[in-house]
């Protein structure tokens, strides 16, 4: 087995073996399908709300604005609030709704004042409000009531009104190369938003993974050891190939993961009371998948090589973290342009950050998920990314190969250039 | 046959001190090499320059008569144990042990084999499948011997061995270098120690202050430092002898260190025969008359005396 083989294959095999690999294998995905799905199973949607309507309004309001409250969800079976109406003046029942409320026998209190129609206001009060869901079913209730009343006045059913001015849907698809099979805005943008998320995630872990790798061996001087049987830049390109092979290994295993959630997505869906497409819709093509792990593998060998040379320049992990945090910051770039980048990905911006060798790991993935992206722009892009790749394993290779065998203190900038120049 | 390390007016200078200067030392092959020195006095710095592991300013290294700055590869012929040791802290002792001889060239399974009778000899059969990091410091410490020794070296090059062992294992230490020898191998170690070293060294080299103090066989090196200096000793005091030694015009000291025993010391360059008739002639027996060996701590302490401890500084490796 070659040097570098051997290397490579320890990095990969003491990685794998460890119980962190493989909790993170799984809980990453368990933790993206949380941070998507948690939410909108957490809104208060199911739990019961008893609500007094203290109603002073014009006859007939009142009974629209219960109907229209106590009316089950679409999807649902029985509506989650339980009404009773109690006749104003509000000042004569307050205390007592209070009362009953701090008794925890009711959870708040809607009133339909007597000026309704000219204030165009209701009063809600609870000891907890409740989400946004629960403000907006009253406004659209008490909405739906008091437009019913004023229409009437006019002489207008209020059905035939909303039939007539229903607002226009607009369908959204994205064109790609096989027809209209993109997905609409919302799916585009959290497509590109995971995978954004999952190859910084995956560079900057596995990137200072390296580093750490590099600063044992050489506080323990087995670099030392090593450097009498393998060439260091050998060592460096084992340790980073070993490293990536985990990441890959990583992403495989994701993959497969993704292609089951995908062929069941139609179950999955249901259960979650999402519309059967939106986990296909989040689908991109295979050729598109090939050239996001080119971008995740040259992203990460680019920034692997820097932290090996961050962990040869530094002689302890304390050293490292603020120069750690510089390194990330160009990978942290584009999340922060994610509304250009995913909202016009074949605009300016989204075309410079795809240029830039440091940055384009992320924007390109990100611009791909969202259009199609001309393939002179990725063409341009690659070739930048891997010359860039070349530029620093020359010159980090330089500075591992004396930084790994130093001691004393933390190299200066200064040092570093003399290695360069030495090596 | 060539000598296996030769070291030829080399030197290694950093911003504010001399580590080593002007060093030549030789080391035949097969033998055990001790490099003495107190602290700071360039041991180290010397054997990292061998391993190439940093640059010498000067001078010239021949280690298996190639240049291991020119020719990396002969160090793969070399098993070093650094000064200060280290292991992958996380891996199985046996894993460890694999992966250092395989990367010297060892089939993995012959590194199994062979690791695993290792562990055996030195005690530690039952941490076969331990990580390291729950080994105690010696534990570790014989491991690593182990990796530095499993691929067969022609040389092994050890920077203070003996650190950090219980006497115990100072002795199994002492066995396996031995053991190195004998199979042919050339052994060379730093050490402060002059007990472990005169125990162990065929050939000797004293530094200070990263300059040559003295070096040679071992034997030569006692010779060489000899003074003219005696043990007296009578089969029972009596009052002739410390007569006749008081007595004594030519002896420039003499000190009793017993009734019946007496050191002293005859002029430089003065043979040792004439004293050696009188005192035959005495009435009282003669029970034993031998010339004085200095002892390595003795000739150290005389060359060197209380060198002040050099403070450590950073060393870029400037490979």
């Amino acid at each position: 087995m070659s040097e570098v083989m051997l290397i490579l294959r320890r990095e990969f095999l003491e990685r794998v073996r460890t119980r962190g690999f493989v909790l993170g294998t799984i809980l990453f995905p368990l933790f993206l399908a949380a941070v998507l799905i948690l939410p909108v199973m957490l809104d208060d949607g199911a739990e019961e709300r008893r609500f007094a309507i203290v109603d002073e309004a014009p006859a007939g309001i009142g009974e629209r604005f219960v109907q229209a409250l106590t009316a089950p969800a679409p999807g649902a079976e029985t509506s989650r609030y339980r009404v009773e109406v109690i006749a104003g003046p509000l000042d004569a029942v307050r205390d007592e709704l209070h009362a009953r409320i701090q008794a925890d026998e009711l959870d708040g209190y809607v009133v339909l004042p007597a000026d309704v129609l000219e204030r165009n206001q209701v009063q809600y009060r609870a000891k907890a409000l409740g989400g946004p869901s629960v403000l907006r079913e009253i406004r659209s209730a008490a909405s739906q009531a008091v437009q019913a009343e004023r229409l009437r006045q006019v002489g207008l059913e209020l059905q035939q009104v909303a039939a007539l001015i229903r607002p226009v849907e607009v369908d959204n698809a994205r064109i790609t190369a096989e027809g209209e099979e993109g997905g609409d805005a919302a799916s585009t943008f959290l497509a590109a938003y995971i995978i954004a998320m999952a190859i910084y995630t995956l560079v900057a872990m596995y990137g200072m993974s390296v580093m750490r790798s590099v600063l044992e061996e050489k506080t323990n001087r087995i670099a030392e050891v090593l450097a009498s049987s393998v060439r260091p830049s050998r060592l460096m390109a084992g340790k980073i190939l070993g490293v990536g092979s985990v990441a890959l290994f990583q992403v495989l295993i994701w993959a497969v993961l993704i292609v089951l959630l995908m062929t069941q997505s139609g179950a999955i869906a249901a259960r979650f009371g999402v519309a059967p497409d939106a986990i296909r819709s989040l689908g991109i093509a295979p050729g598109t998948v090939t050239l996001l792990i080119v971008y995740l593998l040259l992203g990460f060998f680019l920034f692997a090589s820097l932290f090996a040379v961050l962990g040869a320049a530094v002689t302890s992990e304390q050293e490292a973290q603020s120069l750690q945090m510089v390194l990330m910051l160009p990978l942290f770039v584009p999340l922060l342009f994610m509304v250009p980048l995913a909202g016009d990905p074949l605009g300016r911006t989204a075309a410079i950050l795809g240029l830039i060798p440091f940055t384009a790991p992320i924007a390109m993935p990100i611009r791909m998920a969202a259009a199609p992206i001309p393939s002179v722009q990725i063409a341009a892009s690659l070739a930048l990314l891997a010359l860039a790749l070349a530029v620093c394993v020359w010159i980090g290779g330089k500075i591992y190969r004396i930084g790994i065998l130093s001691t004393g203190k933390r190299a200066t900038l200064k040092d570093l250039v003399e290695w360069v120049r030495i090596a | 046959m060539s000598e296996t390390l030769v070291l030829e007016g080399v030197s290694k200078r950093y911003a504010t001190h001399h580590a080593v200067r002007e060093l030549s030392l030789s080391v035949p092959p097969g033998s055990i090499y001790g490099i003495l020195g107190p602290n700071g006095a360039g041991k180290s710095t010397t054997l990292r320059m061998v391993m190439n592991i940093i640059a010498r300013d000067a001078g010239r290294i021949s280690l298996l008569g190639v240049d291991p700055a020119r020719e990396r590869e002969v160090l793969r012929r070399v098993g070093y144990l650094p000064e200060e040791r280290g292991l992958y802290r996380k891996m199985k002792v046996i894993d460890v042990i694999i992966f250092f001889a395989c990367l010297k060239g060892v089939p993995a399974d012959r590194a199994r084999r062979e690791g695993e009778a290792w562990l055996e000899r030195m005690g530690l059969a039952q941490w076969r499948d331990a990580k390291v990091e729950t080994l105690s410091k010696g534990m570790q410490q014989k491991v690593q011997f182990i990796t530095t020794v499993l691929h067969q070296p022609e040389v092994l090059i050890l920077d203070e061995p003996h650190s950090g062992l219980d006497p115990v294992n100072q002795e199994v230490l002492r066995d396996t270098i031995l053991d190195a020898a004998r199979q042919g191998r050339t052994v060379i170690f730093s050490t402060h120690n002059m007990d472990q070293a005169e125990q162990l060294c065929e050939y000797v080299c004293i530094i200070a202050g990263g300059q040559k103090v003295l070096d040679g066989r071992l034997r030569d090196v006692r010779r060489a430092n000899r003074g003219n200096r005696y043990l007296i000793e009578f089969d029972e005091a009596s009052a002739e002898a410390d007569r006749f030694i008081h007595g004594n015009r030519r002896l420039l000291s003499r000190t009793q260190r017993a009734p019946e025993l007496w050191e002293v010391e005859l002029p430089a360059g003065d043979e040792p025969g004439e004293l050696l008739a009188e005192l035959a002639r005495l009435p009282v027996p003669l029970h034993r008359f031998e010339r004085i060996e200095p002892s390595l701590h003795e000739i150290f302490v005389t060359h060197v005396g209380n060198a002040a401890v050099a403070e450590r500084r950073q060393e870029p490796a400037h490979v």
